[in-house]
């Protein structure tokens, strides 16, 4: 089994059956694994900002690093390997919030939100989730069989 | 009790390396002498090996290859040499401990990106780079080194305040232990005769506004940890559990813009700074 580890502002697409996509340290980013069961190919992107409208020029260098632009590319790139968007399984973690009530410092929720915005208006729905809160978390996808895996900061594991 | 246990074991913590003190001081003075910089720093063999390991980090931006004590010096310039040499040393200490839930090496990472945050935000603040800043950033936790030790048969009781009652990881720490992490930070700074600016900094990481002498600093270190710890950058099982400070808002007359261009850049650095982190290994 080889761990592809996907970091900070970074996508990885497989369709190799024996790779599992892993992304650690998700606080108030967002992980999204999304997979087509039929020609098993998977995508995993670990975004960190909601809006690309705040750095052009770094958007176009680094897609991932957005919401807005790294959820087209991860859809796109997994198209590139036989995957169809009617087939895909789109699950997300992450968007946590440090403690505060001066609605300031909720970049976790505002990366929720504009995810929510980007899957709305293009019609997909999340098929399972573990956001919010304010723990981090890791994310993994199985390219096999698509079983993807939460684990938070108290170190349980379940499936999402 | 489990305050006057962890007091006493900070008596037995190795002292602060002579070493980074006085390349400090040397470099305090404009015309300092290279040779004896090079001399003081080769004294020190561990400092030594980390110095050059670290040296040739894309970070430092030497567009030469540094493989002795006197090539760092020359080429990294005065900034950068009193980084890598406050790293080199600190970073021994960071591998004695066990981490803090997390994975030592984690805890450096966490470390090494809050300083590098602590300059980014300076430069965007007020405009320079504040290098006595990057010390008492880069040893800002140093406290969980040492709590490391003890968090393993409390760590459920702790856990269970955050999860259950709500409790900030600061509180819940100072409930079990008698003492937070910071507070603990603060006492070691002040066992190794830091400057009282570096003890407060530490020592109020996390409650800038409780800090009685220093205005700025604090507040500094407590954004950029702050930044951190929701990018997950080296992320502990306190994950996000601390309060945000809406003063800190003001006080910089920071928009959500700002700290999301901060979030950029401290990614980009991250990436260069990969040697740093990756010294923690040896």
């Amino acid at each position: 089994m080889a761990e592809c580890i996907v970091g900070i502002s970074d996508l990885k697409v497989s369709n190799n059956q024996e790779d599992v996509l892993i992304t650690y340290a998700l606080g108030s980013c967002i992980g999204v694994a999304v997979y087509d069961p039929q020609v098993r190919v998977g995508g995993l992107l670990h975004f960190m900002l909601p809006d690309s409208n705040l750095d052009v020029d770094k958007a176009k260098a680094n897609p991932a690093m957005f919401a807005d632009t790294g959820i087209p590319l991860l859809f796109k790139s997994c198209y590139r390997f036989g995957a169809e968007k009617h087939r895909m399984v789109v699950k997300v973690a992450g968007g946590a919030s440090i403690l505060d009530d001066t609605n300031f410092f909720r970049i976790g929720q505002k990366n929720l939100t504009a995810l929510r915005r980007i899957f709305w208006k293009n019609n997909i729905l999340i098929d399972g989730e573990d956001t919010g809160m304010n723990h981090n978390r890791t994310l993994s996808l199985r390219i096999a069989d698509g079983v993807v895996k939460v684990r938070g900061s108290n170190n349980f594991t379940r499936k999402l | 009790m489990i305050v006057d246990e962890l007091l006493h074991s900070i008596q037995k913590i190795p002292a602060f390396p002579g070493t980074v003190q006085r390349v400090a001081e040397i470099l305090s003075h404009a015309d300092y002498s290279v040779s004896e910089l090079v001399s003081v720093i080769e004294y020190d063999q561990s400092i030594t090996a980390n110095l050059l390991k670290m040296s040739n980090a894309a970070y430092f931006g030497s567009r030469h290859r540094v493989s002795t004590v006197q090539d760092a010096v020359m080429f990294l310039g005065q900034e950068n040499i009193i980084r890598a040499v406050v790293a080199s040393g600190v970073v021994s200490f960071y591998r004695s401990g066990r981490g803090y839930g997390v994975k030592g090496s984690d805890l450096w990472k966490h470390s090494v990106g809050v300083a590098l945050m602590s300059q980014i935000l300076s430069k965007k603040l007020y405009s320079r780079k504040d290098g006595e800043l990057f010390t008492a950033a880069l040893l800002h936790d140093v406290g969980k080194v040492v709590l490391g030790e003890y968090i393993d048969r409390s760590f459920e009781k702790i856990e269970r305040l955050v999860k259950k009652e709500g409790y900030a990881f600061l509180t819940a720490e100072k409930e079990v232990f008698g003492i937070d992490h910071a507070e603990l930070g603060g006492k070691i700074a002040e066992r190794w005769n830091f400057p009282p600016k570096h003890v407060e900094v530490i020592a109020c990481h996390h409650r800038p506004d409780q800090s009685a002498r220093e205005r700025i600093a604090p507040w500094v270190v407590y954004l950029a940890d702050q930044v951190c710890l929701m990018m997950g950058v080296g992320g502990g099982s306190d994950g996000l559990a601390y309060w945000g400070l809406k003063e800190v808002v003001q006080m910089f007359k920071l928009r959500q813009r700002d700290i999301e261009e901060c979030m950029i850049q401290l990614a980009q650095e991250l990436a260069l700074a990969e040697d740093i982190v990756n010294v923690f290994h040896g």
